[in-house]
């Protein structure tokens, strides 16, 4: 009897034990369902957009969609249409949707000159009013390898017809360098007789105008030390008629702010004083020391310019 | 400290131990502090601010209608006016006064000082007439009249009579402290020798009136002194008296001098051409 009570209560043990298991494996698939639907983006709000291209190359499913270098989204459709274009079908983070203005286009750009393509989305310069969902939007392509290849040798051909023209005129015998040189042969030869009659005039009048170069030579010594004092001067006095004009600057400046409040300051204290010193005089026991002012006489002076001692 | 508590205890006792004094006024007080300040300059010989100051007083006086001071501070003005050289404004002035007190002695002395300055020696010889019947025969006013007597005779060219003037004005004010007049009256004397031929003796009398205006520092009458003493050096050239032409310029030029010193306009071109007339030999006829 005691022995199947034994069992009993390890039979239960064990289902307990069971339950628990399996319920714990439950909970750690839901939640690496959940993690892997993160993840994937399988929960995220995407808004979608399209577009339309002629080709689809550097196109595919998949590919991430940019915006200044940010990955926000990727392309989820490339179909062709019966016009032979290719309509292409991609979706945005919806966090990253406010970027995307209504005059967004979408440019196919290489990493580098040969890297891998990516879609780059450009707002447009209106920024007031979004892209609507499933909204089209413009397309392009940046120039590729081929397409800078293709502009190069645009450039360089009118070049090369140039090298061509020039170097064929210059091989002509009669307009090109030969005969060019053949004529500047002549004209130097001209040239040296020229040269040959103007040092003969030259030698002619050489003596005066050395005489000429002379005298001019010793006004310019003279005026070269006039110059040299006055260059010795000037600056000294230059600094010292600054320093007058500066002293008499500030100086100007100081009384132009001083002086006036100086004069009525003066004024003020000049009647501050008569009136202390007059109060001063009528108050008790100065006042009875202090003579008020009487009757003044003047001391006769029958003559106070002295003119009656001549001519009167 | 100690020295402050003495001060004010000097000056506390003293208080207590005056009588109280009669309070003026204050406008009456006004008008006699401008007088007095007047005075106080006139004396100085700024004669510009002094007119100022009693052309104040004068108005504040007649504006609490007390016609003595106005009248007194009246007299003062013409003084100064004549002071400065203007007879003319003087007179003006005077003829107001002789209306409201003809027997003021002082304003009729005024009177004929402008007359004189203005070269109306006629109408001064009346005003003095009058003045000398107004005048006791120990008027303080004697010797100024005398003076202005001696003056209006010099001007006639009764120098005998000037001289007698003077003399009598100087006699009266040997027992007076008039140093001014003395010197006035002494000029004068100088001046009436000289209009009488009596070089030496006038010389005597300028330099009596030099001494005088020296002491008093009264720049254009110590010019007027020199050129007064080099016209007598001048005189001197005459009777041949030895030196006298130096002495003259150097007189002249002494008298120039001060008047450039002093800025005396009027003295200055008379000085000049009294050097001028000197190196011209020009010398004066009897």
């Amino acid at each position: 009897m005691s022995l199947l009570t034994q069992y009993d209560a390890d039979a239960r043990s064990v289902r307990r034990a069971t339950r628990r298991f399996l319920l714990i494996a439950v909970l750690l698939a839901l939640a690496l369902i959940a993690a892997i639907f993160v993840r994937q983006g399988l929960l995220r709000q995407t808004v979608s957009f399209s577009f339309v291209a002629d080709s689809a190359q550097d196109i595919a499913k998949g590919q991430a969609v940019r915006i200044a270098g940010f990955r926000v989204g990727a392309v989820t459709e490339v179909s062709l249409r019966d016009d032979g274009s290719v309509a292409v079908n991609l979706e945005v983070d919806a966090d990253h949707a406010r970027f995307v203005t209504h005059d967004a286009r979408i440019e196919l750009r290489k990493e580098g000159l040969v890297g891998s393509p990516t879609l780059e989305i450009v707002p447009g310069p209106d920024k007031t009013r979004l892209a609507s969902a499933q909204a089209r939007l413009a397309f392009s392509r940046a120039d590729g390898l081929g397409a800078l290849a293709n502009q190069v040798r645009d450039e360089f051909i009118p070049i090369l017809k140039d090298i061509k023209a020039i170097t064929g005129a210059l091989a002509d015998p009669q307009k090109g360098l030969p005969g060019t040189l053949a004529q500047i042969r002549a004209s130097s030869e001209a040239l040296n007789t020229l040269l040959a009659n103007g040092n003969r005039q030259v030698d002619g009048i050489g003596g005066t105008a050395i005489r000429v170069l002379g005298k001019a030579e010793e006004d310019l010594k003279h005026l070269g030390q006039t110059m040299e004092a006055v260059n010795q001067r000037l600056p000294g006095m230059l600094d010292r008629t600054q320093q007058v004009l500066n002293h008499v600057e500030k100086i100007t400046a100081e009384a132009e702010t001083s002086v006036p409040p100086v004069l009525r300051d003066g004024s003020a204290v000049a009647a501050d004083v008569r009136e202390i010193v007059s109060g001063a005089r009528q108050t008790w026991p100065i006042s009875s020391m202090v003579d008020a002012p009487g009757p003044s006489t003047l001391k006769p002076d029958s003559d106070p310019r002295g003119e009656a001692g001549r001519a009167r | 400290m100690r020295a402050e508590w003495l001060f004010a205890s000097i000056i506390f006792l003293g208080a207590c131990g005056s009588t109280p004094k009669p309070v003026d006024p204050p406008r009456l007080k006004a008008a006699l502090e401008a007088e007095s300040d007047g005075a106080k300059r006139y004396r100085r010989g700024d004669y510009v601010v002094a007119e100022r100051r009693f052309a104040d007083a004068m108005r504040q006086f007649a504006s609490i209608d007390d016609s003595i001071g106005s009248t007194r501070n009246r007299l003062h003005l013409a003084r100064t006016h004549l002071a400065q050289g203007r007879a003319e404004a003087a007179l003006d002035l005077l003829g107001a006064v002789s209306e409201d007190a003809a027997g003021d002695i002082d304003a009729l002395l005024l009177r004929s000082q402008a007359l004189l300055a203005l070269a109306h020696r006629s109408q001064a010889e009346l005003v003095l007439a009058t003045a000398e019947r107004s005048c006791a025969a120990k008027c303080p006013q004697l010797p100024s009249l005398k003076i202005l007597q001696a003056r209006a005779a010099l001007a006639d060219g009764r120098a005998a009579e000037a001289r007698g003037f003077a003399e009598t004005a100087i006699t009266l004010l040997g027992e007076k402290d008039q140093s001014a007049e003395a010197a006035n009256a002494w000029r004068l004397t100088a001046a009436a020798r000289l209009a009488a031929g009596d070089a030496a003796g006038g010389l005597t009398s300028a330099h009596a009136a030099l001494d005088i205006d020296r002491r008093l520092a009264l720049p254009e009458k110590i010019a007027r002194d020199w050129l007064l003493i080099g016209d007598l050096h001048r005189h001197a050239m005459r009777n041949q008296v030895p030196g006298a032409a130096g002495e003259a310029a150097a007189a002249y030029s002494r008298a120039l001098d001060v008047a450039h010193a002093a800025g005396l306009a009027e003295i200055t071109p008379l000085a000049k051409q009294a050097l001028l007339d000197l190196g011209d030999g020009k010398i004066p006829v009897k």
